[in-house]
């Protein structure tokens, strides 16, 4: 009887040790939430900082709105976010006591993409206005092949939904109806790479063979010209903090400053600011 | 009616039960057997040597002088590539700039060809993310990017009114004339000298944590994640879920008052998840603040509070079910009603309770809804027991849907999905399992 007990909590105990096997905590910690967009970058620093500091880091990729709320509620270190916090998210902040800090960790071009299989090449920022505000419905308006044109967008929670706005559509010119939204820049570029009559926007990073990226007033979305400002749908990505970053935050926020931290972004395929 | 109809109407009716089974047993294995096979690719699969390069490298697993010698040999076949490459790099400066220009773009794509397939070229200088350090390490994706470097995909525009096919050019072609042109030949013939495949049982992807954002490595905090939630999702709903059972069995009294808690209780059942998710970020992150922020106590929480209707329905429909002599006949030998419940109707409810139980430990194992908002994260390193009340977690559920849709490079990772489906699936069927094997031993043992 005492024999099967004892078999019992060593069992149990055995099974104890290897969950409490994970990495110690002792060095502290990060947390970070927000753009789906920095999401890659925010990853790789991650692995990164870990290996360099011993400082565990989690990267959650909710959308910037998320990302907002949660440095507003004070659940993240560091907020994620692929365009301004907005002033009613300042406004909410203040009055909970947190102040935002605005840190630009990259630029980023946003690409308009579509299929490989479409002929269309190059579109003008009117053109682009024109499809999404449904007045081209038909690829062969624009210079494409005779098939309607399947446009996508991101959900509202999104930064680079807001840029998309800001740097496409101007004020006064609402999204059409018809437009299909997909919640994150890999679900857009799935789409688009499975859907020969589709056109999507993704963040720069995001961009690879499965889809085409569009050159806009003729100009290619690469590093040179989204650094330089000639590509016309360039912005810049941010992470916000809590009042001015220091200890650990601070030693994070700025690795796009150093030279580890630029070879990192760009080789993920986003351009330095720095 | 007569009895023939009768007869035909019953063997039509068989024949329908049979039928409807074998559909169902169709299905079951139309889902299953992709998922187990796609699983275990995962884990079963022909490595490279860039594969065992990372394994020794990250995880400091390996014979090192055996290793050793792959390299070498592996080097000694990749030095006619990398020769080949300065040779027409060489040959390069002497062309005249129309041709220059002609062919520095093509010869781009083939090095960053190269590079994917066998990491970095000699002169790179070397890379700061992990995916660029190691060549490809999966020998059916190498085969894939063989061919990316050998055929360069082409869309055929020609007839401007439908979309366009697709078309492949050898890019041996494009190098005609020049000494490059040796080289796709020579990479073809002996691509597995460069690249040692052999068929590999890769544990590490239970046991590792992941690198460089689940492109190599395993998935352990996702797994210890899961267990970590429904554990604690358990330990919180198991005892409110039985003792709400208890109260409603044996001490409500039928009146206005208890019909309002039933009800209320049906209700929590038919919730969707997602407003449990909802739910858990308000109140227990913002309003209770148990953790500063998402964290595995207010997952598990919420979880708890998702399963609890479950386990309060299991809990009653076993204490209902034990025959009401034993209640008698405990209470007819003097024993007060609590003694009653705690010694005689609990244990003989138990393993319908258990099974209750333990079925809600695998839907807590498997919802991601409620734990978007409260504790999955889609990066962060196994947590010790000592952090479930302050960090997040990794979780199956959510970062199978994480590497479906958001990842970079989701379509270059499918088997590292398809190896988390796999290790869920797994984990809630044990845990099923467990509940039939944990219920016929109890009963076994009541039957005395």
């Amino acid at each position: 009887m005492i024999m099967k007990h004892f078999r019992k909590i060593l069992l149990s105990a055995a099974l104890f040790g290897l969950m409490s096997s994970g990495t110690a905590s002792a060095a502290g910690k990060l947390v970070l939430d927000g753009s789906t967009t920095v999401g890659p970058i925010a990853k790789a620093f991650a692995s990164h900082f870990y290996k360099e500091t011993g400082t565990q880091v989690t990267v959650s990729e909710s959308g910037s709105g998320n990302g907002a709320k949660s440095l507003i509620n004070k659940t993240c270190d560091i907020a994620d976010m692929s365009r301004p916090m907005k002033d009613n998210e300042l406004a909410a902040a203040r009055s909970k006591g947190v102040n935002p800090v605005e840190h630009v960790v990259a630029l980023d071009g946003l690409a308009m993409v579509v299929h490989p299989s479409n002929r269309v090449n190059a579109l003008s920022k009117a053109q682009v206005r024109g499809i999404y505000m449904g007045k081209y419905t038909n690829w062969s308006q624009i210079g494409g092949p005779n098939a309607p044109i399947i446009m996508i967008q991101r959900e509202s929670n999104s930064g680079t939904q807001d840029s998309f706005k800001e740097l496409v559509m101007g004020k006064d010119n609402p999204i059409s109806k018809r437009t299909e939204t997909q919640s994150s820049n890999g679900a857009i570029k799935s789409r688009v790479a499975s859907t020969p009559a589709a056109i999507g926007f993704i963040g720069l990073g995001f961009v690879d063979n499965s889809v085409k990226a569009l050159l806009i007033d003729g100009v290619d979305p690469d590093a040179k010209t989204v650094k330089n400002g000639t590509y016309p749908l360039h912005r810049p990505l941010f992470m916000y903090t809590n009042g001015q970053a220091t200890g650990s935050v601070k030693q994070f926020i700025d690795l796009p400053k150093t030279a580890e931290g630029k070879k990192i972004i760009s080789e993920i395929g986003f351009v330095n600011y720095y | 009616m007569n009895l023939g109809t009768r007869k035909l109407l019953d063997r039509a009716f068989t024949a329908l039960g049979l039928g409807s089974i074998a559909v169902m047993a169709m299905m079951l294995l139309v889902v299953l057997v992709p998922i187990v096979s796609k699983g275990f690719s995962a884990i079963v699969f022909k490595s490279t040597v860039e594969h065992r390069k990372m394994v020794f490298n990250e995880f400091h697993r390996g014979n090192r002088s055996a290793l050793e010698k792959e390299i070498a040999a592996s080097d000694a076949a990749r030095r006619n590539v990398y020769d080949m490459l300065s040779r027409f790099e060489s040959e390069l400066m002497l062309m005249n700039e129309d041709k220059q220009q002609e062919y520095t773009e093509k010869y781009d794509q083939v090095k960053s060809a190269l590079r994917g397939l066998l990491g970095p070229l000699p002169g790179d200088s070397e890379p700061a993310l992990t995916r660029l350090t190691y060549g490809q390490n999966r020998w059916e994706k190498a085969e894939e990017k063989l061919q990316e470097l050998l055929y360069e995909k082409k869309w055929d525009y020609s007839n401007p009114d439908v979309v366009a096919k697709e078309y492949f050019v050898s890019r041996s072609a494009g190098f005609e004339g020049t000494s490059l042109a040796r080289l796709f030949p020579y990479v073809e013939k002996n691509i597995d000298r460069m690249l040692l495949p052999e068929w590999t049982f890769y544990w590490g992807f239970i046991t590792d944590s992941s690198v460089d954002s689940h492109i190599f490595g395993g998935i352990w905090p996702e797994i210890q994640g899961t267990l970590f939630l429904a554990i604690g999702a358990m330990l919180f709903a198991f005892p409110l879920g039985v003792i709400a059972a208890i109260y409603f069995t044996e001490y409500a009294r039928e009146g206005f008052f208890n019909s309002l808690l039933r009800s209320a209780n049906s209700t929590l059942a038919g919730v969707p998840s997602i407003v449990f998710g909802l739910f858990g970020l308000a109140f227990f992150i913002n309003t209770l603040k148990v953790s500063e922020s998402k964290s595995v106590l207010a997952g598990s929480l919420t979880l708890a509070i998702m399963i609890l209707p479950t386990i309060i329905r299991a809990a009653e429909e076993a204490i209902l079910a034990v025959p009401k002599t034993y209640r008698e006949a405990s209470l007819g030998l003097g024993s007060t009603k609590w003694n009653t419940i705690v010694t005689v109707i609990l244990p003989a409810a138990l393993p319908g309770i258990l099974t209750g139980g333990v079925i809600s430990l695998g839907r807590a194992a498997g919802e991601t809804a409620p734990i978007i908002f409260t504790a999955a994260v889609s990066v962060g390193s196994a947590i010790g027991l000592a952090d479930v009340f302050t960090s997040p977690t990794p979780a199956l559920s959510w970062n199978i849907y994480n590497l479906a849709s958001e990842h970079e490079a989701a379509a270059e990772i499918r088997h590292v999905q398809y190896g988390m489906v796999l290790s869920l699936i797994s984990i809630v069927l044990l845990l099923n399992l467990s509940a039939v094997i944990l219920r016929a031993r109890i009963s076994k043992k009541l039957k005395g």
